[in-house]
């Protein structure tokens, strides 16, 4: 299985979560190896997977994406993405991207079974991910509400 | 989340810095927050699925980092937190969960670890998981750590 099919799933889900739950039209670019780590642009959404993968997906955005993004599913609106709610709304989000995804590659491919780690948000500046031992793919896409990196790490020399 | 099942990651850390020489850590403090948020510059996730799931956070201030990472490395000296030390520091975190993973199994409860992930920042706020987070402290000669465990079981 070559590195860039562990993306496409992902592809798939951010695309249809975004635009069913959120209304947001999701255009894609093309897939980035980014070797072993990231610079994240503010707002990450994290979510781990063991079983026939093991590694970890990141829902990456500049805080005012995330902004938007949580308004959008509130009806609020939020001066900070360090709100209780922005940060909700972000695992959520990541929480239903992942499970869309996943579900579709455990079907696909019976015997995987992945399985999710509940998510995790971080916000801060200037922060970046570094993943031992695992290969990364980044792609970078444009939405109405601002920039969407999506990155998939997953260990090598598994199905 | 009963201390039962917190006292295997207490024990499985300290297990795990003593076997690597760092035999003066000991736990200073615990605590609850809802959310984890850290002036520590290095955070290193591990996530857990199966009958444990949830998330744990390693944190520590960039001067513990390179205090472990260099005792994890025969006491050669960190400048700077470059691919092998945060590989090293990976590895201790992957290390903690594993022994207590098998504390946890001794107490008939089975789950699976995702590789570990470290966070470089400053000023970090993290939701680690959206259950309250525990936060243990530990402190010893390279300095102080702290082991945030959000975990639903």
């Amino acid at each position: 299985m070559s590195s860039t099919t562990y993306i496409v799933p992902f592809i798939k889900a951010v695309a249809s979560v975004f635009k069913d739950m959120l209304g947001i039209v999701v255009t894609r670019g093309e897939p980035v190896d980014e070797g072993e780590g990231f610079e994240s642009q503010g707002f990450a959404v994290i979510v781990g997977f063991t079983g026939g993968w093991r590694g970890r997906f990141f829902l990456d955005m500049p805080p005012a994406t995330a902004i938007k993004v949580a308004g959008i599913l509130t009806g609020e609106e939020y001066d900070s993405a360090t709100h209780e709610e922005v940060l909700l709304c972000g695992a959520e989000i990541g929480n239903v991207v992942c499970g869309n995804a996943i579900t579709a590659v455990n079907d696909a491919y019976p015997g995987l079974g992945i399985r999710l780690t509940p998510p995790s948000v971080f916000v801060g500046e200037g922060f970046s991910m570094f993943n031992v031992r695992l290969s990364s793919y980044s792609v970078m896409m444009q939405t109405d509400a601002g920039p969407l990196k999506i990155n998939v790490a997953v260990e090598e020399g598994k199905r | 989340m009963d201390v039962k099942y917190i006292n295997p990651f207490i024990q499985g850390l300290l297990d795990v810095v003593s076997m690597l020489g760092m035999t003066s850590m000991t736990r200073t403090g615990l605590a609850k927050k809802a959310y984890l948020q850290t002036e520590n510059e290095v955070n290193i996730i591990i996530g857990l699925t199966g009958e444990v799931k949830g998330n744990i956070v390693f944190s520590m201030p960039e001067a513990t980092a390179k205090n472990i990472a260099s005792a994890m490395m025969a006491g050669v000296p960190v400048e700077k937190l470059d691919l092998i030390p945060k590989s090293a520091l990976c590895e201790l975190a992957n290390m903690i969960a594993g022994n207590s993973a098998s504390k946890l199994e001794g107490l008939g409860l089975r789950f699976n670890v995702t590789p570990p992930t470290l966070i470089t920042g400053k000023n970090l706020l993290a939701l680690i998981s959206q259950v309250e987070t525990l936060v243990i402290n530990f402190t010893g000669d390279q300095g102080p750590l702290e082991m945030n465990v959000a975990l639903e079981m």
